[in-house]
């Protein structure tokens, strides 16, 4: 086993110096925290938009509940009003509202026909 | 860690990187460089994780193992080794490239446990316990692996 061990200690294999090796490997590290940098620009930007949205709806909440302590408003009536408004709405409307529900029906019977042929094709 | 610091400790640790790699890879010695790089951009993401605890040099090679078997599994098996990439010192005499051959040759065909063993004690000096840390098993196993992989290569290398 001596051959076999000087053997391997006095040919150890040989390494050229390569200056481009750094280089390249300082090139890397560039991408490397420039790719770094944008996940950490995009990270904070998401965290602000995060307090941000937080703060709108706490400030929201607490303006809309304020404005019902301050103001109250019968629901009862206000709700009755809007069934009322909406019936005559549909009152003064019903003769225009065949036309949307035949185009849906003409556009769904025709979209289910094709598709049914293109499904039988395959 | 910053990149100049991780830089100086590369410059230092570069040289023996690149030949424990050359080793593995049988004298390629561009597939070795390719798989160097990768192992030091890998070290540098996770340069914020090392702690201190092992030397540096057996962080880096255990890292650079890693990547060297994660090539070896992506690598297709039709893949040859490429023998006229061997990489040999252009000022060296035909006897000295005959022995290089030889030794590439025998590495070849050593179990790859054996040869990352016998690469980091023979040409990286490296004690067995530091072997241990870097091919992340017990230093009976390394013994046992130096003990196979010199059996193997006596058989290998005609002296």
């Amino acid at each position: 086993m001596k051959e076999i061990d000087d053997f391997l200690r006095e040919n150890k294999p040989v390494v050229k110096d390569d200056p481009a090796f750094l280089m390249e490997t300082r090139r890397r590290m560039k991408d490397v925290d420039g790719i770094k940098e944008e996940v950490d620009r995009q990270r904070s930007r998401g965290r602000v938009t995060l307090i941000a949205t937080l703060v709108t709806g706490l400030v929201l909440g607490v303006l809309v509940t304020a404005l019902a302590f301050l103001y109250p408003v019968d629901t009862q009536s206000v709700g009755d009003g809007l069934w009322q408004a909406l019936r005559a709405f549909l009152d003064t409307w019903k003769q225009y509202l065949v036309y949307p529900v035949a185009a849906i029906a003409v556009t769904l019977s025709l979209v289910l026909t094709l598709g049914g042929k293109k499904a039988a094709q395959l | 860690m910053t990149q100049e610091r991780f830089i100086d400790l590369v410059r230092v640790e570069q040289e023996p990187l690149r030949r424990f790699l050359l080793a593995l890879c049988n004298g390629n010695a561009a597939l070795a460089d390719d798989i160097a790089q990768d192992a030091l951009i890998r070290a540098y993401v996770a340069s914020g994780s090392f702690m201190g605890l092992s030397k540096f040099r057996t962080w880096l090679f255990r890292i650079a193992y890693n990547c060297y078997i994660d090539h070896l599994r992506k690598a297709r098996p039709e893949e040859a080794p490429v023998e006229a990439a061997i990489a040999v010192p252009a000022d060296d005499t035909s006897d000295a490239s005959f022995r290089y051959q030889q030794l590439y040759q025998a590495l070849e065909k050593l179990p790859e446990k054996e040869k990352a063993a016998i690469a980091l004690f023979y040409f990286e000096d490296l004690s067995i316990k530091e072997i241990a840390g870097i091919l992340n098993m017990p230093q009976g196993t390394v013994k046992y692996k130096l003990s196979m992989g010199r059996a193997h290569l006596k058989q290998y290398i005609q002296l």
